[in-house]
């Protein structure tokens, strides 16, 4: 296998221990180049122990990892990585230009390719104008914009981003998932920790969840989460009490004017069925949603269970 | 590698040589980088734009100067004429002084009778003299005029007057009768503006800096330039320098800033280093600054441009360089700018009172091999009209320092302990022998021993065993 064609990361039981404490315990995983893939979990779930290691920051007690095929924790790999840390402090007395010219130089970047990559990430990420402003003037989503221009400034070929959108407004939110589809389009991995799960159900097409060390569920969103049997409806004037059909049952649903029908998910016309009745009784429909369980639903419920990894 | 491609071009810049550059570009690229970051750290502490103003200031004040010579001329005639009384060749001027003179009488008295100046009573003027000699015939014999011309105006400290012309004027009963005399006309010697007493002032004439009769110029200058660069002004620039450089590491090597740096393709040690030499050059740059400064101002108020004073420079370099690596070291153990300001500090302190503690153990041992000798003197001795004293033995009872236990414990603690005074010695050597300054301080600084092993070494050891341990903690540690 190619390095252009090796998994972007590969990670095989995996342990990370401090003292009695197992930060990891026993991961393993592989992502394929060109994935967004979204790492959820709560805090003290492993997830930045596991970016760290794949970054080469901190050394594993136990098991493999490689980044694009490469053990992990060569200096020659980190030209192909992108970090963007969790709560990161850039220094303050830089002006967002000169700090990336400084990262960018110790990336190895030349002058005159800093001079032609940084305006263009100052404008995608949206700070251009700002460039006389110290990043001691920043608020909290500039600085979150400037630290994804540092992980992008020498192409990488992998993206670690350790809660991006934290702290971000929703219209900056747009614009950094916006660069992240883009940076996969052009073939880059992006490996993102978070705990936003609605923002990675959007974003990512591979998730995994974390727990105590151990990682629980690993797979495509649809995967994780499988349309249920069930049905939400709006009706134009709402039927009065509760309505009870042949082959099913409406109960008002969590949502204020909907119904939730539970529908013979056997039956293939089980839902032309329950159209042709609602049609019979007389009332319009204004709203018909299938459901689907949401990582929310699944997160929570691993969350709170002690399900360990199998 | 169609994706990584589609990449480089979708940014519409040219593809990227990082993969093929070899490696010593880009470790300067990374280094030039590293120095500019500290440079901007170290403007961004104010500080700095504080310790320029103090400089500008300390040159405003010193600009507002005066030195103006003294009348003294018949004094050094009168020294040259007494000096002569001494066999003073083969005499190393570097460390012996006037008071040495005493075992080297050659039997004769020899002073002025009259002596009128050509100009004025100033350091670069000429004089007519009336020389007398008398010897005792048996001890000595009648100077030729040429010796005459040789011997006057050399005294240990240095050439007071040169000879232009010498003649005779005794008879030949005169001569057998032991009494010479000669006419001489001497022209200032190329040690007599240094020698010559100067008064000094500040404000215009506002703040006598002086004793009434003044003190040698290049007494003077030693004091001003000393006080200004390894004295009280080197040291609280380097105090600042401490206070501001402490936060580097700390501020470096906290979380969220740290991983920034550590993803880089670089090893862990060498963003280190790169940050300490970084730290290094920027102070440079100030105490640079500073000796400049103290050679323009003693250049401008005494027209004295000996370079030695710039020795000063690696002097206070090598001796931040230790404090340096002393703070990194325990600013990446603790994380901590006040703790690594605080230690830093107190282990200047330590050497400080250490090198104290050390000189008195050798003071005291010099004057128990000493007792009894006449102490040394020197120009401004004798412009005191000060008779050499004799070094006396210590109170009945009393134990010498240097063979008490503190002492001995002192002794053992120097040894390992950097030496960075070692260096200053070296540097007021430099400036005692090219400022013609002499006496007791000049016999303290020549008999100071100094081996470059000692003076140096240690201090580049120490040096770099706290850098070693800042590396060793750094590379290991988890971000």
């Amino acid at each position: 296998m190619s390095r252009l064609q090796a998994l972007a990361v590969s990670v095989n039981r995996l342990e990370k221990r401090y003292g009695d404490l197992a930060a990891l315990a026993g991961v393993s995983l592989e992502v394929e180049p060109g994935t967004l893939f979204g790492l959820l979990g709560q805090n003290g779930a492993g997830k930045t122990t596991l970016i760290k290691i794949l970054l080469g920051l901190v050394a594993p007690t136990a098991g493999e990892a490689s980044l694009l095929g490469e053990p992990v924790g060569r200096l020659a790999g980190r030209r192909e990585v992108g970090y963007l840390p969790e709560d990161h402090k850039l220094p303050e007395y830089h002006t967002a230009p000169s700090l990336l010219h400084f990262y960018g130089a110790l990336q190895g970047l030349t002058r005159r390719e800093r001079l032609a990559r940084i305006p263009f990430l100052l404008e995608l990420l949206g700070l251009k104008g700002r460039e006389k402003l110290r990043i001691r003037g920043y608020s909290k989503g500039m600085k979150q914009r400037l630290g994804l221009a540092q992980s992008l400034l020498h192409r990488p070929r992998v993206l670690f981003l350790d809660e991006p959108t934290d702290g971000i407004d929703p219209v900056g939110r747009k614009q950094i998932r916006d660069v992240l589809l883009e940076q996969q389009r052009t073939g880059v991995t992006v490996f993102i920790n978070s705990h936003l799960l609605g923002e990675v159900e959007q974003l990512c097409d591979r998730v995994a969840i974390m727990r105590r060390g151990h990682l629980l569920v690993s797979g495509t969103v649809a995967e994780l989460t499988p349309t249920k049997p069930t049905w939400l409806v709006g009706f134009e004037t709402p039927p009065a009490g509760g309505l009870r059909w042949e082959g099913c049952q409406l109960e008002a649903a969590e949502r204020p004017g909907l119904w939730r029908v539970h529908l013979d998910a056997s039956a293939p016309d089980s839902l032309d069925r329950f159209l042709a009745q609602v049609h019979r009784a007389g009332l319009r429909l204004r709203h018909l949603e299938a459901e689907r369980a949401t990582l929310e639903d699944l997160y929570l419920t691993l969350a709170t269970s002690d399900r360990q990894a199998p | 590698m169609n994706s990584h491609r589609t990449l480089l071009e979708s940014n519409g810049t040219a593809p990227s040589s990082v993969l093929s550059d070899p490696p010593h570009p880009r470790l300067f690229r990374a280094f030039g980088a590293m120095l500019l970051d500290a440079w901007r750290e170290f403007l961004d502490a104010k500080i700095l734009f504080l310790l320029l103003g103090l400089i500008g200031l300390l040159l405003a004040v010193a600009l507002t100067g005066r030195v103006e010579p003294l009348p003294s001329g018949k004094n050094y005639l009168d020294l040259s004429a007494r000096a002569m009384a001494a066999n003073l060749d083969g005499v190393d001027l570097a460390r012996e002084t006037v008071a040495d003179m005493a075992g080297r009488l050659n039997g004769s008295v020899v002073w002025i009778a009259k002596a009128e100046p050509l100009g004025a009573d100033l350091p670069d003027g000429a004089w007519s003299v009336e020389l007398k000699r008398s010897f005792v015939p048996v001890a000595a014999g009648p100077l030729p005029p040429e010796d005459v011309r040789r011997k006057f105006g050399r005294i240990a400290d240095g050439q007071l007057w040169n000879v232009r012309n010498v003649a005779e004027t005794s008879d030949t009963l005169g001569r057998n009768l032991g009494m010479q005399s000669f006419q001489l006309t001497v022209d200032p010697g190329p040690d007599l503006r240094l020698l010559w007493p100067h008064q000094f002032s500040l404000f215009g004439d506002a703040f006598d800096l002086t004793p009434p009769r003044g003190a040698p110029l290049g007494l003077e200058v030693l004091i001003l330039q000393k006080l200004l660069t390894t004295g009280l002004g080197g040291s609280l620039l380097l105090l600042m320098a401490v206070v501001v450089t402490a936060a580097f590491v700390p501020n470096m090597i906290r979380k969220g800033t740290l991983e920034l740096l550590l993803v880089r393709p670089l090893p862990r040690w060498l963003l280190l280093v790169m940050k300490y030499v970084g730290g290094l050059l920027f102070v440079a740059v100030l105490l640079g600054l500073l000796v400049a400064a103290a050679w323009l101002i003693s250049g401008i108020l005494a027209n004295i441009w000996s370079p030695g004073i710039l020795l000063a420079l690696p002097s206070l370099m090598l001796f931040f360089a230790l404090l340096l690596a002393v703070s990194m070291c325990v600013g990446v153990i603790t994380r901590s700018a006040v703790a690594a300001m605080l230690v830093t500090v107190t282990y200047w302190a330590v050497l400080f009172i250490a090198g104290q503690m050390h000189n008195q153990v050798v003071e005291s041992r010099f004057r128990e091999e000493n007792v009894g000798k006449l102490r040394p003197t020197s120009v401004v001795d004798s412009l005191r009209g000060a008779k050499p004293r004799r070094e006396e033995p210590l109170k009945a009872g009393r134990v010498p320092f240097h063979r008490t236990l503190v002492g001995r414990v002192t002794e053992w603690v120097y040894a390992v302990l950097p030496h960075t005074e070692d260096v200053d010695t070296l540097v007021d050597r430099q400036l005692m022998r090219d400022l013609a300054v002499s006496g007791p301080f000049r016999a303290l600084v020549e008999r100071a021993e100094f081996s470059w092993s000692r003076g140096v070494g240690l201090t580049l050891l120490h040096t770099l065993g706290f850098l070693l341990l800042a590396c060793m903690v750094f590379s290991r540690r988890d971000p």
